[in-house]
């Protein structure tokens, strides 16, 4: 029951702060979009052409179609993750709030673990609502059900739980949503991408092995939303992963970030 | 029974970053609580007050010392499940009507939906605030504000309540209201732990009072041990004669106000019952005559400017 409340909480939250209204509203432009774009008559005359040619030219339309989609719902869920949510873990520890809060008979690691799992929820249900519709409209028209697309939905949630146990350990450090967002937003926008591309492009110019070696734990380190992202594409598309090390690393560095969250959270005054 | 013990507790926050002198909110503070009674803490910001209600609630921890309540260490939360609380300045989300607020609480308290939805009913007629449930508390006005905020530290129906300013914003009328609302509960045998800058208020309805300063203890008492006077009584007469004017300075050692008023110390009700008597023989009207009582505010000045 206390830990129902808190994920209530959570999502009350999300729609008073209009996170839910905005993530819905966008998810269904994009799904109106995506509807007038298959209902093109060139688009038709595509699927119908596929639809006589067999199945597995219709499945590349799937895949296609969906794998396009990922992308927009990768980056929607990135930007949504560190605007929306940043605010969620300084807001419960302001002043006032988080002194009801902590005289509740509710653990604190209850605590972080209920917002953790409240902001999971919250935007799973997002994608199963922006991907569930996609993967209707795109199967419908084309006359072919490609399943394993809904294990995209899984990939990204997944994608989203990791940036989010560091959005809470950053929050819980700062008490600052502005803070929060912006230590965010250049972590995964600007130093991932960067430790994302070292041996392709930043080893060109940095040659000294020490530093290449700093880098490199960073880059394990720190989250890498966009290779997740990258696996999850393979597997739409039924190609083999080349290395599940983003996955096993992200996984730690969730599971780390949590429970520093919850072992600084449990020794903190208030 | 005591349900708050605390024994030789302290606590010492650490400085800003640039400045690293500790600073000490409790030093060795023991005092217990009884059961069933209303307990008032009294002290100067700064005092140490708000440190110890967090203690006692888990919400700060101890540098040393111990604290239980219900029998339980602080460290253990199950007791959290008898207890109510209202911070001052407290933050509700403002997006929720009153009635989700309680329900939020409530199920954070661990109540199942249909005894919140029983219970939220109740409380918010007990606090005269029915009529504004599906009203969004960011319309709420400061009074309302802490009536919706006693509601929730009711809602469990805790032993053990912890009120912080809990009539801060409120009118005359709605302070008595919640003042019946303190008694009756104590009536119920609840224990209510009151924090308030109101002397008057905290002089009505308490039973002991702690008066806390620069994180001590420095008095601790019930309320008539607290104001009792110097043993000087104040008498109202009809007009007093020069003779008897004399006679009242010299053999009496009165402090005379006026030709129908004076004082009189004595601590022997023998040594009055005389005075009275030889007002009596001199045809003198006692039209009233008091013991004189320090205000609790007056104690309470006398005592932090003492300290100082």
């Amino acid at each position: 029951m206390k830990f129902k409340a808190l994920i209530y909480g959570v999502f009350r939250e999300a729609i008073a702060k209009k996170i839910f209204l905005g993530f819905f509203g966008i998810s269904t432009l994009i799904i109106i979009i995506f509807l007038l774009m298959v209902n093109m008559d060139s688009v038709q005359g595509m699927v119908d052409t596929m639809k006589l040619t067999g199945q597995d030219a219709a499945k590349q339309f799937v895949i296609g179609s969906l794998g396009f989609m990922v992308d927009i719902s990768y980056l929607l869920i990135i930007t949504f993750c560190i605007v929306s949510v940043s605010s969620f873990i300084p807001s419960m520890l302001e002043k006032g709030s988080i002194d009801l809060l902590l005289s509740k008979p509710i653990s604190r690691p209850q605590i972080i673990l209920g917002k953790f799992s409240g902001g999971v929820l919250l935007i799973f249900a997002s994608l199963v609502y922006l991907l569930g519709a996609v993967w209707i409209i795109v199967s419908a028209k084309s006359g072919y059900w490609y399943f394993p697309f809904l294990t995209t939905i899984l990939w990204l949630t997944f994608s989203f739980a990791v940036i989010y146990s560091v959005v809470i350990l950053i929050g819980l450090l700062t008490q600052s949503t502005v803070l929060t967002i912006i230590i965010n937003i250049f972590l995964v926008f600007v130093i991932t991408p960067l430790l994302g591309s070292r041996e392709t492009v930043l080893y060109g110019f940095i040659t000294n092995g020490t530093i290449q070696f700093i880098l490199n734990l960073f880059y394990y380190i720190l989250p890498k939303p966009g290779d997740l992202n990258i696996i999850s594409k393979s597997l739409l598309q039924g190609e083999a992963v080349k290395s599940w090390q983003p996955l096993i690393t992200s996984f730690l560095l969730m599971v780390t970030c949590l429970s520093v969250s919850i072992f600084y959270f449990k020794k903190k005054d208030y | 029974m005591n349900i708050i013990a605390t024994n030789n507790l302290s606590k010492e926050y650490s400085g800003r970053t640039f400045n690293k002198k500790k600073i000490l909110a409790l030093n060795k503070f023991s005092f217990n609580v009884q059961q069933g009674e209303i307990f008032g803490l009294l002290g100067p910001n700064g005092a140490g007050k708000t440190t110890l209600v967090k203690i006692l609630l888990g919400i700060t921890f101890p540098t040393t010392g111990t604290a239980e309540v219900m029998g339980k260490d602080v460290s253990d939360e199950t007791y959290k499940n008898k207890t109510g609380y209202l911070p001052e300045n407290h933050k509700f989300p403002l997006y929720m009507t009153g009635e989700q607020v309680l329900e939020y609480y409530g199920g954070l308290s661990g109540l199942s939906t249909a005894e919140v939805k029983k219970r939220t009913g109740e409380n918010l007629a007990l606090v005269d605030m029915e009529k504004w449930r599906k009203t969004k508390i960011k319309k709420y006005s400061k009074g309302m504000m802490q009536r919706l905020g006693l509601a929730q530290a009711m809602l469990t129906d805790p032993d053990l309540i912890f009120l912080d300013e809990p009539t801060d914003g409120i009118d005359p009328i709605g302070r008595k209201e919640i003042r019946d609302i303190l008694l009756n509960l104590k009536d119920k045998g609840k224990t209510i732990f009151l924090n308030s800058h109101l002397l008057s208020e905290i002089e009505l309805m308490c039973d002991r009072v702690a008066i806390l300063n620069k994180g001590e203890l420095i008095k601790e008492g019930t309320v008539d041990e607290l104001t009792a006077g110097n043993d000087s009584y104040t008498f109202y007469t009809s007009e007093l004669s020069e003779d008897t004017i004399n006679d009242l300075l010299t053999k009496y050692s009165a402090v005379i106000g006026s030709k129908t008023e004076f004082k009189y110390s004595s601590s022997s009700p023998e040594q009055i019952n005389t005075l009275i008597d030889y007002l009596r023989s001199k045809k003198v009207f006692i039209l009233s005559f008091y013991r004189e009582k320090n205000s609790l505010e007056d104690m309470f000045i006398n005592l932090i400017e003492n300290e100082k």
